[in-house]
């Protein structure tokens, strides 16, 4: 095992569905020699591509959780996590990006860039993610490289460049021309493991001049070494190798290769790839936050020396106990190493120390600055930051957005019930967009994500892995109330008959905030309330607004700004303040117009252009609105923002309607009020269902 | 009885002086044709002909066969920026997102796109999705491609839908551009289709309008509007009143 970290590369595989992340992955593995045969996904073998690990994966051949694995190349270590494609699992595609130092980017050569290409690239884009791209299924009819690599650059506007041309297409498709050594490759053998060199075909012989000299031109800005020896007429492999690398790792330049994978072409150039142009972990810059210096960002360095610093990203329950997936920022790590979790304060040791492959692990004794592995029996979140003893760090909090839906569950009897709280208790902790609690009123165990699939997919794990057979309940719209107008508020609390009384009066107001969901603002001069006890009051709002009176869902967007008051020596307290203040909300709060939000999800739609005119219907029928519609021949897109509550079923509905030949991602955008109409049948219900709850 | 600001705004704008111009409006069923040099200023009219129906909560379809649906839409937030930084207009404009509502954009590739297909596309949107615009604006139809056939096919379907059409038109022939009349030699042959022909020049510092053809009648009249260099948005030219 290399760890020298010049020879290390931490890579993720970034894609629409469909693009044939899991497919190429596989052929990675295979050539690599870490399986010995190859798997499709939904293989008529039955045995499924190994890079997903979970049945229900196999089952639906789709990705969900993003298994890492290590593989060597050309005597470089590479650790591949394999990503998950469908927008409900993006917490996972963000986790990954933030320990990765690069990714491949995968694209269809007939569908191109798609909706999700686009949110991958927003991605990679956030975190500064250098990548290459590959292009993949040129035996589909239809491949069309060159208009992809023009996508790329009018779509993403990235410096696309192509370092290879197909010879053939679609089923004609044989090999690739590489424009840096200007030969042709061929793959031959069964599974094509054996590369042919030979000259490039006289009839591509124009074709790939040109394209080399329109790379040379793009690659050339990036190297003025480069620029100088074009301009001789002798420009060598290794000079354009060392520019293509420095814009790829700056972000400038995007070189593209070509090939199948299915076909098992054009596999190992890319592989060869990653390994000239992707940066090695010391070439990216990374910053931690010094939780003792009020969160001032800290460069890391890679001395292998320095105290350690690393990061849980993933923790997965599987045959072998609990696993932590992390990724060592700083230092090293050895068996026996104790480490402190940063977030809870709590002391490990380092137990057994693995490296993972899909399905099976190799042990370790050691690992350095920039590797991923994965530790034992360690109890922690994830997202939770190890350091040596004496430091404090925290790597940047990982974005993670609110959960939009939710759903009741209800174990069909006792034994299920343990294992369910079981299952829940991992998957919370395995994904932060993953939420789960107890319904005070009805008693139920509700459960919150980003979307129905990302809430199926968990039901399924828990039959499949823990055996917790639930019913599930309708999925319920995570709704919020807003205020959209300001009031002002004068209340008393008072309660002072017999023994210790109450006494707490507050006045201020309560303001629609913009953004943003809370703010409390202490506007009180000359101690009219004494100090102690304004947290009470911003502690009583907070509490009241968890419900709101509407509907009973959290308000939002509330500022509230207390400026008068007053209180009695004796019979104030903290639990008067409290009172206080959730009394003086419910008595100002209809006055405050409120309204009822309703998360809006970004849809996008894409297929055939003979469905457009269905799919507008079907988006106007939903109280949609469409943005816009993109047709490009026979290919076309529409982007809409839907309300998620009319998004049910919707797979179903395209599907019957489209021959399954449309398919669609959403993700969510925003919150925007419900029509009136609307939101009176919500109260409606809602009063149907306390009026209900009070007859129990 | 007073004018809420979004009413005075309407009823300011500098496109009133253009409907007046040419006898009330274009119309339904009509096409109308904005005809200049490439980069003078055709995609910022058509924008804010656009915006000025928007804000009368008319809906409209942008069409355009431009390769970036982005760009378009960063055109409308500019415009409603500029708007919207008139005075007291700040408050009418948290509707933004509510104007946009009504505004949707259909893009198509050129070389892909079929006029039969691109209006069937419409048709789709204003009668299946029940989308019911009045206004459509064209930007970036090849006229020289297209010809007078599949002009005819747009006005026959404005005609059935009662919409009105404005279209962008580049020339693109060497100089002269424009006969005595005023009208644009390229755009001869589709004369009879085109009920509104207006075109923009550059001269020195400022876009010039003149109305080629309005509706019945040919008579080349300075229609005393120009694009404002800054905003990109139209405006009365002061110069023309006093020349």
């Amino acid at each position: 095992m290399s760890t020298d970290i010049a020879r290390m590369r931490n890579i993720g595989i970034s894609a629409h569905i469909d693009s044939g992340k899991t497919t190429l992955t596989e052929r990675i593995l295979f050539y690599c020699k870490k399986i010995h045969k190859i798997h499709e996904v939904k293989g008529k073998d039955g045995v499924g591509a190994t890079m997903d690990s979970m049945d229900l994966e196999r089952e639906r051949g789709i990705t969900i959780t993003s298994a890492t694995t290590n593989v060597e190349w050309a005597d470089h270590s590479i650790n591949i996590i394999d990503t998950p494609g469908h927008v409900d699992f993006t917490i996972e595609v963000e986790r990954s990006l933030r320990v990765l130092d690069s990714a491949i980017l995968v694209l269809c050569s007939v569908g191109g860039v798609q909706s999700q290409t686009i949110t991958v690239d927003r991605q990679l884009r956030r975190y500064n993610v250098p990548f290459i791209a590959f292009i993949n299924k040129l035996d589909r009819v239809g491949a069309n490289p060159f208009k992809v690599r023009e996508q790329i650059a009018d779509k993403l506007g990235h410096n696309a460049v192509l370092m290879q041309i197909p010879i053939g297409l679609e089923s004609a498709f044989r090999g690739l021309v590489d424009l840096v050594t200007m030969k042709a490759l061929y793959f031959d053998g069964p599974e094509g493991e054996d590369i042919r060199v030979e000259a490039i075909p006289a009839e591509l012989a124009a074709e790939a001049a040109e394209k080399r000299e329109e790379m040379l031109d793009a690659v050339s800005m990036h190297s003025d070494d480069l620029m100088e020896a074009v301009l001789e007429g002798r420009p060598t492999e290794e000079l354009v190798r060392a520019a293509v690398r420095r814009g790829v790792v700056t972000r400038k330049l995007v070189p593209v290769f070509v090939g199948s994978a299915y076909r098992n072409k054009g596999i190992q150039p890319l592989l060869d790839a990653v390994v000239h142009y992707l940066p090695n972990p010391s070439e990216v810059e990374n910053r931690a936050i010094d939780l003792d210096r009020e969160g001032a960002e800290r460069v890391l360095t890679d001395d292998a020396s320095a105290k350690t610093v690393a990061l849980a990203f993933k923790l997965e329950d599987g045959s072998y106990g609990q696993l932590t997936y992390i990724r060592i920022y700083q230092g090293s790590l050895r068996k026996g190493d104790e480490l402190v979790n940063t977030r809870s304060g709590q002391k490990i040791k380092v137990g057994r120390l693995v490296r993972m492959h899909a399905d099976t692990m190799a042990e370790i004794q050691e690992a350095g600055s920039g590797d991923i592995v994965a530790l034992f029996g360690v109890e922690c979140a994830s997202g939770d930051t190890f350091c040596s003893p004496g430091l404090n760090l925290a790597m940047t909090a990982i974005y993670v957005p609110e959960p939009v839906i939710s759903l009741a569950i209800e174990p069909v009897d006792k034994n299920a019930s343990d294992r369910m709280a079981k299952a829940l208790n991992r998957f919370t902790k395995e994904d932060p967009t993953f939420r789960t609690h107890v319904d005070p009123e009805s008693n139920e165990t509700i459960i919150q994500g980003m979307g129905e699939l990302h809430l199926d997919v968990y039901v399924e794990r828990m039959k499949r892995e823990y055996r917790a057979e639930v019913k599930t309940g309708m999925p319920q719209v995570a709704y919020r109330e807003a205020i959209s107008q300001k009031v002002d508020f004068d209340y008393t609390h008072k309660k002072q008959t017999g023994g210790s009384g109450q006494y707490a009066r507050i006045i201020g107001r309560l303001e629609p905030l913009g953004k943003g969901t809370y703010e409390f603002s202490n506007e009180v001069r000359g101690g009219r309330i004494p100090r102690e006890f304004i947290p009470s009051c911003d502690k009583g709002f907070k509490a009241v607004m968890k419900k709101g009176q509407l509907i009973g869902f959290p308000v939002t967007g509330v500022r509230v700004v207390l400026t008068d008051g007053q209180y009695h020596p004796v019979d104030s307290s903290d639990i008067a303040f409290q009172t206080a203040a959730q009394g003086a909300f419910r008595q100002v709060y209809a006055m405050a117009k409120p309204q009822i939000l309703e998360p809006i999800m970004k849809v996008s739609v894409e297929g055939p252009t003979e469905f457009a005119g269905n799919v507008f219907a079907t988006i106007s029928q939903r109280r949609g609105t469409i943005v816009s519609s993109v047709e490009d021949g026979t290919f076309s897109r529409v982007d809409a923002e839907v309300p998620l509550s009319e998004m049910f079923g919707y797979s179903m509905v395209l599907r019957s309607l489209t021959q399954g030949k449309a398919e669609f991602t959403m993700e969510f955008l925003k919150y925007g009020r419900v029509p009136p109409h609307i939101a009176e049948l919500l109260m409606e219900q809602h009063l149907e269902k306390k009026k209900k709850e009070s007859q129990k | 009885m007073t004018l809420t600001v979004k009413e005075e705004l309407i009823k300011r704008s500098p496109l009133r002086i253009l409907e007046k111009s040419i006898s009330g409006g274009l119309g339904k069923g009509n096409i109308g044709v904005l005809a200049s040099r490439k980069g003078v200023g055709k995609t910022a009219c058509l924008v804010h002909i656009a915006a000025d129906k928007l804000l009368q909560d008319k809906p409209i379809i942008h069409v355009s066969y431009a390769s970036r649906v982005d760009h378009i839409i960063t055109w409308y937030e500019d415009i409603f920026k500029e708007i919207a930084k008139k005075p007291k207009m700040k408050s009418t404009l948290d509707t933004f997102d509510e104007l946009i509502r009504k505004r949707v954009i259909m893009n198509f590739k050129q070389d892909g796109a079929r006029t039969e297909q691109v209006l069937r596309s419409l048709e789709a949107m204003i009668v299946h999705a029940n989308f019911r615009a009045e206004t459509v604006i064209v930007d970036g139809l090849d006229f020289a491609q297209a010809g007078p056939e599949d002009l005819r096919k747009f006005k026959d379907f404005a005609g059935r839908l009662g919409l009105e059409v404005w279209f962008s038109a580049s020339l693109k022939k060497d100089d002269p551009l424009f006969d005595d009349r005023g009208i644009p030699f390229e755009l001869k042959g589709y004369l009879d289709i085109v009920d509104v022909l207006i075109s923009l020049q550059l001269h020195g510092d400022h876009v010039h309008f003149s109305l080629v053809k309005d509706h019945d009648r040919l008579a080349p009249k300075d229609l005393r509007l120009k694009l404002d260099p800054t905003t990109l948005l139209i405006a009365k030219d002061v110069r023309a009143r006093a020349r």
